[in-house]
């Protein structure tokens, strides 16, 4: 007998972690847009030093959503019930990923928005500075701390039996997720100004490295027995 | 719970083809760690096995294993004769585990369309179970708010949204009233004379209410396969309820529990002599019924 092929379940994952994780979504897209008002108001200096470097640390605070939804579906028998039913545990460690990546991209997205019309409105220029730290180091950084930090949790969660404490990813996902963004701003702050793009380039580097290698070894950390409430 | 019969049927059938499950020498466990050991049996008749075991004793593994959850160390379980992780054979199967398994941040109906688009369910069939689990008044509440039981009942529901050949049922009415608990045996009941169902549970009345074999797990190892009616306890106890207790003599070797006068015989054959014996007394016997349950002893 033929198959019918697995359904897709990434818009539904998506869905899920906007409404469980929408406090933490609207704190730091709040947050953000403060931020990116406050900011856009100034001169561009500031506007093109200071902005990038908050971005992708406001914007991973938003993505504790996919985190939620992991842990709930793991204690509660949901990933049992879909891998009994064909869907493999790749495909939910990926979509748990990609929602994590959708809601960063809200966040930055939203805020950039905001920022860059209020600019526009006032007449006022945007620096190529900014430019060149949005796309070399704040988008990159954003997606690749987001994706650092969501395998992380989720090796972490699969590893743990999941509370919602301190001592489990929920309640340090924020902290994991503002620390290369947090490291990389006071790394560059440090630094001279002709070496600060270098700083922060090299700390997209590490993370996008330490991001690749844990899904590379998505197979190895995460078997389904993992995934598996207790018996 | 409806009773509607033209509720009782889904839209589509998965298979039209009769699917028997096979254990072949199943070793199974968690991260190398064995829990079950050389598990072997063939299923192909329609009725509801019972599957028992103290706690521990690897029921859920057992059925984590036949839904292609776990893969057997060594061993392997078939389904129409293929082996389980080939998805032409998990189509064969529905699975039930003893958690809800109720995804977060869904409404009541959106969760069924989820299990429904999972399961390749027809969508249509989502209304259908909402009236058969009476679940139509909830279905726009978020599963959050609902109470323990009500999640269940979703969960449940899900299993009804699609006929398949096999159902694995860990322990489908924990956390149920009892009213809901009967609707549900009778569910499953009424499933199982077209279907194999593999049902779990701690409740030794309603195991044997319901199921027509036992698979008795101790230790991991499969310490008993047969029909339910060949189990003989190690004492038969008959409970006698009388309108009038006849001689003073008359119950004198009964120990009295409740309402009932207690006696244990060597089996059911020796009933209706004991009858005849109290009758001759004086006894106006209301009720007699076995009050032990050999499927007690699987425990022991």
């Amino acid at each position: 007998m033929a198959s019918e092929p697995l359904p897709s379940l990434l818009r539904t994952t998506i869905r899920r972690s906007f409404i469980v994780g929408r406090v933490n979504l609207v704190v730091a897209t709040g947050a953000s847009l403060v931020w990116g008002t406050l900011l856009s108001l100034t001169s561009g200096g500031a506007f093109a030093s200071l902005f990038p470097l908050l971005l992708p640390v406001l914007g991973t605070i938003g993505t504790a959503g996919p985190m939620l939804v992991f842990t709930n579906d793991r204690t509660k028998g949901v990933f049992e019930y879909l891998i009994a039913y064909g869907v493999p545990t790749h495909r939910i460690f990926v979509n748990v990923l990609a929602a994590a990546l959708t809601m960063v991209g809200v966040v930055d997205g939203l805020t950039l928005a905001v920022a860059l019309s209020l600019r526009a409105a006032l007449g006022l220029a945007v620096p190529l500075a900014f430019t060149e730290a949005l796309l070399g180091y704040s988008l990159p950084m954003s997606f690749g701390a987001t994706a650092l930090t969501t395998a992380a949790g989720m090796y972490w969660t699969s590893l743990s039996s999941p509370r919602t404490g301190m001592n489990s990813p929920l309640g340090l996902l924020p902290m994991l997720g503002i620390a290369p963004g947090g490291l990389a701003l006071v790394a560059a702050e440090g630094a001279g100004p002709g070496v600060r793009i270098y700083v922060l380039i090299g700390a997209v580097a590490v993370v996008v490295v330490l991001a690749t290698v844990l899904l590379l070894l998505e197979s190895r950390l995460m078997p389904r027995e993992r995934l598996l409430s207790p018996a | 719970m409806s009773s509607d019969p033209l509720l009782s049927r889904p839209s589509s059938v998965r298979s039209a083809t009769r699917a028997g499950i096979s254990c072949r020498g199943v070793s199974a466990g968690y991260l190398g760690s064995r829990v079950l050991e050389d598990i072997s049996f063939d299923i192909d008749e329609p009725a509801v096995y019972v599957v028992l075991g103290p706690n521990g004793a690897g029921k859920t593994t057992l059925f984590r294993t036949l839904a292609g959850i776990l893969r057997p160390y060594e061993g392997e379980v078939l389904v129409g004769g293929e082996r389980i992780d080939v998805q032409a054979s998990r189509d064969h199967l529905h699975y039930l585990s003893h958690m809800d398994g109720i995804p977060d941040g869904l409404t009541v109906r959106e969760a069924l369309r989820f299990y429904a688009r999972v399961e390749r369910a027809e969508l249509d069939d989502v209304d259908r179970v909402l009236r058969l689990l009476d679940i139509e008044p909830m279905a726009g509440r978020y599963l959050a708010q609902l109470s323990a039981g009500q999640r269940k009942r979703v969960s449940i529901a899900r299993v009804f949204l699609h006929e398949r050949e096999i159902y694995l049922l860990d322990e489908p009415t924990a956390n149920l009233d009892p009213k809901l608990s009967r609707e549900i045996r009778e569910l499953i009941l009424s499933l199982s004379h077209e279907k194999i169902v593999l049902y779990s549970s701690h409740n030794l009345f309603e195991a044997r209410e319901i199921g027509r074999y036992v698979i008795a797990i101790k230790g991991g190892r499969l310490a008993l396969f047969d029909r339910i009616e060949n189990l003989r306890g190690e004492h038969y106890v008959i409970g006698i309820r009388v309108l009038d207790p006849g001689t003073p003599a008359a119950l004198s070797d009964f120990t009295r529990q409740g309402d009932y006068y207690l006696r244990e015989l060597p089996g059911p054959e020796s009933v209706p002599g004991l009858l005849r014996e109290l009758d001759a007394q004086g006894v106006r016997v209301r009720e007699a019924r076995e009050m032990s349950n050999p499927l007690e002893d699987l425990f022991a």
